[in-house]
């Protein structure tokens, strides 16, 4: 049962690519969309540069949600990075699933460089999924 | 060729490990009975290594295809190795003999079409062998070697219900609510000593420095805490992901009993549906899963 | 030993408006290997750029981290601050405080917290950046022009001028493009064939260029000043050596298709040139409507030909040539009606697009220039233009403005009235958008002088009415409904950018917008570049725009290949992949993800255990690497690193973040 903690802020780290992801939340920054501030980007150069291992890591270092947003396949700057992402991160994530991690925990999105409003909406509404979750507790390290 | 790899029989009747012959004239040690279960294949790696001379290997279905994941991950040179295949019934869990048997009184144990033939005390007893095969053996799908340079004997047919049964234990854990499935995982992966037997035996990891053993990143901890084990057993998975071909030695060496096949077969289940079905280890020139994609690919997320 | 400096901006208030900029500079103290820490009101104007240079030699910085806008606005031109300080660019870092925080946050703590945890980020990330070098590259000095119409033209001309070759492909009989359908142009009233085919003749007489009519590019491969483009020269059908022009074999041809450059009002043969003043002036044959290559009959042209020119047998060619830089100009397409049946357009013959009445206006079109009604040849007395049609519109069509449609009315309704004194015509629109040099006065003439009565509002039906159409509309500055009888019903119809404009993005890896436009790498400040480098773009095929911004447009692209040309070689990027010998095991992995083909196996040797021993691992080509970082996933020991972003980095930047 997912406990809930008043007043609790997660951490969520995003992986955006430089190319549409990045460029979508500055877009929403030039914008001045407003959006909860609990996300933090680590900026890469394809959403392919996004090793599960970085993933496993945020979560172990106490991460609460972790995202990773690319290039609509088809679009992507390096023509074939986001398809790689697609099929890595399909397989990871049904993986965690499966061995009981909720799945709203990690998720991955398509954000083109003109969607500033869908990166605001998307930081938002992942940052409510997990408040509702709660603390990670499963993948956080005890030490 | 400059050795043999094999089996021979050691002192108890469970223990048939592998060898390494040099001498033509010791071929007589070489055995095949229900306990040359080892798989010998990752031993190639080393011998590589250190001779370049050619090195003869025996090897069940299930070994040959480790061989094919040496030669397609570019460990071993084809021409460096001869491929001696066994087509293989099956071969006994020494652990659900001793459960029905008095342990000490047995002599010997043989495999003879579908019956087990044991030596215990002054009798002999025969009984189906399928109740006390492997796990691993009942599932089945490739008992005849898939790449060799002579094939030892005939083929056999492979296991009716392995088909079937395949996937049975991932639809089992599958079917566990989230909670469930996670408290069933804890309690599995608690018992993970990291010891690596696992990575060990693995012919898909076969990587010259693993990951899990550098330093510089620490991509790995060394302490034994909960989430770094769920970390190991994540990306093990992962790493072997759509390269892994079913031998189920991980899951047999295990000593704490992780049932690891659980997981491997789950991403093959995964990637099957989404990617069309693939077995690894049967084409040396086919590609991986996660080594291509399609413009067209589902995804296991929300794509909008 | 690090000595990282911390520089945070205000960026005036747009940062320390919402942020606390002293709890930062508190924090920054704090952080491990920082040893200096600064604020400034505007760290990229000369003074702020100064204080950073100061610093850096005044403290023996050797790490700087810049805590302001995002570093897609400024990266550039710090790496250039900290270069005139002794350091390589790239051991600065760049914390995105502003778009990414203090223009999105409204809660001060909230948003300074977050502002603590870049800079603590960015710091963590900067204590590992090393100093990392461009690699020269060749430059093939040859530039493609894809498309010949005015954009293409004037693109291949700028480039030729400055002395480098260029080839253009246009998949097209001749050149020419739109600009060769057009009557007159606005707002001069210039002819537009009089002004086209004058620079159709110079591209094909200029010793630089090489035409390639009826091509298309077929595949493109490489980057930057090193482009494999493969061409496919489409079989006409006639021998371009032989052929002299003569045009027996249009008179003779007993096929007839539509005629696409006149917009299906009149039919052309199956072997045909396009238009009068074709360049190349020599047919091809159209083999989906030709009957020898239909049914096996006919062969007339080569009966009549008199010069032996056609080749039924001729074949499609690929050829395969290397180029430094590629311009795009392929243009647009008018939009379909299908959708406004309430215009009766396909209807009734007496409803024309713009573009339409264009090819009735000129003196080689169907009517030989005289404005003539096609359902019964008589000349219109009154004809109605409805404005916008496909173009504003959220419901159906497209929502943007086409842009040329106000203007062109504007001419149709004067040369209207030139052409058929007496007429009068009736122009319906929202708003008519005269923003060039002179149109203003352009659109004056049309209802000053030339008597085009200009009505504000939309027509909601066009029906007929005995051999007139009827057009129903509002008069929203009076309020009156209005019923007009007219002769003639044109419709401004919007402007589409090519239907395989996105097939062609996606040869190029560049990219195109919602409505199928090429995307420029800044609306504002680079509207001819794309964000693939080497790549430009000119003309329509990047928006709606008419002949002057186009020309100019083709210009800038010409200038941006001739900058290229002009340099002695290129520098790579330097934000490549690596491999770490101890740790490949040369499986290549990494070479199976390659999108640029920049992996390759190479042999090296090893001493082991007193002998050298060889073995093959993944080797990387730090020209045709561009940094993706894909195969630092597939390889699973992590051997293959990316600089500027190496897995230590990361994962640097990860531990930051959550402890």
């Amino acid at each position: 049962m997912p406990v809930t903690n008043e007043g609790f802020e997660p951490v969520i780290v995003a992986f955006c690519c430089n190319w549409c992801s990045y460029a979508g939340a500055d877009l929403a920054g030039i914008n001045r969309m407003s959006y909860s501030s609990n996300v933090r980007i680590i900026r890469v150069p394809c959403s392919s540069r996004v090793n599960p291992s970085f993933i496993i890591r945020a979560f172990q270092r106490g991460a609460d949600g972790v995202l990773v947003t690319g290039c609509h396949p088809g679009d992507c700057h390096y023509h074939s990075g986001n398809f790689f992402t697609r099929r890595r991160l399909s397989v990871l994530k049904q993986l965690m699933e499966y061995l009981g991690i909720e799945p709203q925990r990690f998720q991955v999105r398509w954000i083109s460089g003109s969607e500033g409003a869908k990166f605001a909406m998307v930081m938002n509404s992942v940052a409510e999924e997990i408040r509702r979750l709660g603390p990670n507790r499963k993948l956080r390290d005890v030490r | 060729m400059a050795a043999v790899i094999g089996w021979r029989k050691k002192d108890f009747w469970w223990q048939s490990p592998v060898v390494f012959l040099e001498d033509p004239a010791d071929a007589h040690r070489l055995v095949w009975d229900p306990f040359t279960i080892y798989s010998p294949v990752k031993f190639l790696l080393d011998w590589q290594e250190r001779c370049n001379a050619k090195v003869g290997i025996f090897v069940k279905g299930c070994d040959s295809r480790g061989i094919n994941r040496l030669l397609q991950d570019k460990r071993l040179e084809r021409e460096r190795v001869v491929v001696y295949g066994l087509p293989c019934g099956g071969k006994a869990d020494a652990e659900k003999i001793r459960a029905s048997f008095p342990a000490k009184e047995i002599k010997s144990v043989s495999l003879l079409g579908e019956q087990l033939v044991l030596a215990v005390g002054d009798k002999e007893e025969r009984i189906a062998a399928e109740a006390y095969l492997l796990d691993k053996c009942l599932t089945c799908r490739h008992p005849n070697p898939v790449v060799y340079d002579q094939l030892v004997w005939e083929e056999v047919l492979p296991r009716q219900k392995a088909d079937e049964s395949r996937f049975a234990r991932v639809q089992a854990v599958t079917s566990m609510a989230s909670e469930e499935r996670f408290a069933y995982w804890q309690r599995q992966f608690e018992r993970c000593i990291r010891c690596f037997a696992c990575r060990n035996t693995c012919p898909a990891c076969n990587c010259r420095v693993c990951i899990f053993d550098q330093a510089e990143p620490r991509w790995l901890g060394k302490a034994n805490d909960p989430a770094d084990t769920l970390n190991y057993q994540i990306i093990r998975a992962f790493h072997v992901a759509g390269r892994c071909f079913e031998c189920g030695e991980c899951e047999r060496i295990c000593p704490a009993g992780v049932p690891l096949q659980e997981i491997n077969r789950r991403l093959i289940k995964d990637m099957n549906e989404a990617y069309g079905d693939y077995e690894a280890g049967l084409d040396v020139t086919d590609q991986p899963p996660l080594g291509t994609y399609r413009g067209e690919d589902p995804a296991g997320f929300d794509e909008s | 030993m690090k000595r990282i400096g911390v520089f945070i901006c205000w960026c005036g208030s747009n940062i320390a408006g919402t942020l606390e900029i002293d709890k930062m500079v508190a924090a920054a103290k704090t952080m491990s290997g920082v040893v200096y820490v600064d604020q400034n009101k505007y760290t990229c104007s000369e003074i702020g750029q100064a204080m950073i240079r100061d610093a850096i030699k005044e403290y023996s910085l050797n790490r700087v981290v810049i805590a302001a806008c995002s570093p897609r606005m400024h990266e550039n031109t710090f790496r250039k601050t900290v270069v005139s300080a002794g350091l390589n660019p790239y051991y600065l870092e760049i914390a995105n405080i502003r778009e990414q925080c203090s223009w999105v946050h409204k809660d001060r703590e909230a948003g300074t917290a977050k502002a603590i945890s870049l800079i603590r980020t960015a710091v963590a990330k900067a204590a590992m950046n090393e100093a990392l070098f461009a690699v020269e590259m060749p430059i093939i000095r040859r530039a493609l022009v894809i498309g010949g119409g005015i954009a293409g033209i004037q693109a291949a001309l700028d480039i030729a001028d400055t002395g480098f070759e260029v080839d253009l492909v246009e998949r097209e009989p001749s050149i020419g493009g739109r600009m060769a359908q057009l009557d007159k142009t606005f707002p001069t009233l210039d002819c537009s064939a009089c002004i086209l085919t004058p620079k159709m003749v110079d591209v094909a007489q200029h010793e630089k260029i090489k035409l390639y009519t009826y091509a298309e590019v077929e595949k493109v491969e490489g980057y930057l000043g090193n482009f494999t483009v493969t061409i496919r020269q489409k079989a006409r059908s006639v021998d371009l050596q032989k052929c002299t022009g003569c045009g027996e074999c249009l008179a003779k041809c007993p096929s007839k298709v539509a005629s696409e450059f006149e917009e299906g009002l009149v039919q052309r043969r199956a072997i045909y040139t396009p238009f009068p003043q074709a360049v190349p002036n020599k047919p091809a044959i159209d083999r989906a409507h030709c009957r020898y290559f239909t049914s096996g009959k006919c062969k007339v042209c080569q009966k009549v030909c008199p010069a032996e020119a056609i080749d039924y047998a001729m074949e499609d060619l690929l050829l395969t040539n290397g180029y430094g830089a590629i311009v795009v100009a392929t243009g647009f397409d008018i939009h379909k009606l299908n959708d406004y049946g309430e215009y009766a357009y396909g209807k009734h013959p007496d409803v024309l697009t713009s573009l339409e009445f264009e090819r009735l206006l000129n003196a080689s079109g169907p009517t030989g220039g005289k404005i003539l009604r096609p359902s019964d040849g008589k000349a219109p007395e009154t004809v109605a233009f409805i404005q916008c049609v496909g173009s504003r519109d959220k419901a159906k069509g497209n929502p943007y403005c086409a842009k040329v449609c106000c203007m062109y009315t504007a001419k149709h309704a004067i040369l209207l009235s030139e052409k058929v004194p007496g007429s009068k015509a009736y122009v319906f629109y929202i708003d008519v958008r005269t923003a060039g040099k002179d149109y203003e006065e352009f659109y004056n003439r049309a209802y000053e002088e030339c008597n085009a009565g200009y009505i504000k509002g939309n027509v909601s039906k066009v029906f007929p009415d005995g051999d007139k159409l009827l057009v129903r509309s509002v008069d929203v500055l009076s309020g009156a409904l209005l019923e007009l009888r007219v002769d003639m019903v044109v419709l401004a119809a919007s402007v589409d950018a090519r239907a395989d404009a996105k097939e062609l993005a996606k040869k190029l890896a560049i990219t195109v917008n919602e409505h199928k436009f090429f995307t420029e790498a800044h609306p504002k400040l680079r509207p001819v570049d794309t964000q693939t480098a080497g790549i430009f773009l000119a003309g329509m095929c990047q928006g709606p725009k008419d002949i002057p911004e186009t020309v100019a447009q083709a210009s800038a692209a010409a200038v941006k290949v001739a900058a290229i040309f002009s340099k002695q070689s290129l520098l790579s990027n330097p934000i490549v992949a690596e491999i770490d010998q101890r740790l490949c095991s040369g499986d290549m992995s990494c070479m199976t993800v390659c999108p640029f083909n920049a992996i390759s196996e190479q042999v090296v040797e090893e001493r082991r255990g007193r002998e050298t021993v060889s073995r093959k691992i993944a080797k990387v080509n730090a020209a045709l690497c561009q940094g993706c970082g894909s195969c630092t996933v597939a390889c699973r020991p992590g051997a293959i690193n990316l600089k500027g972003f190496t897995d230590q980095q990361i994962l640097a930047e990860v531990d930051a973040i959550c402890l």
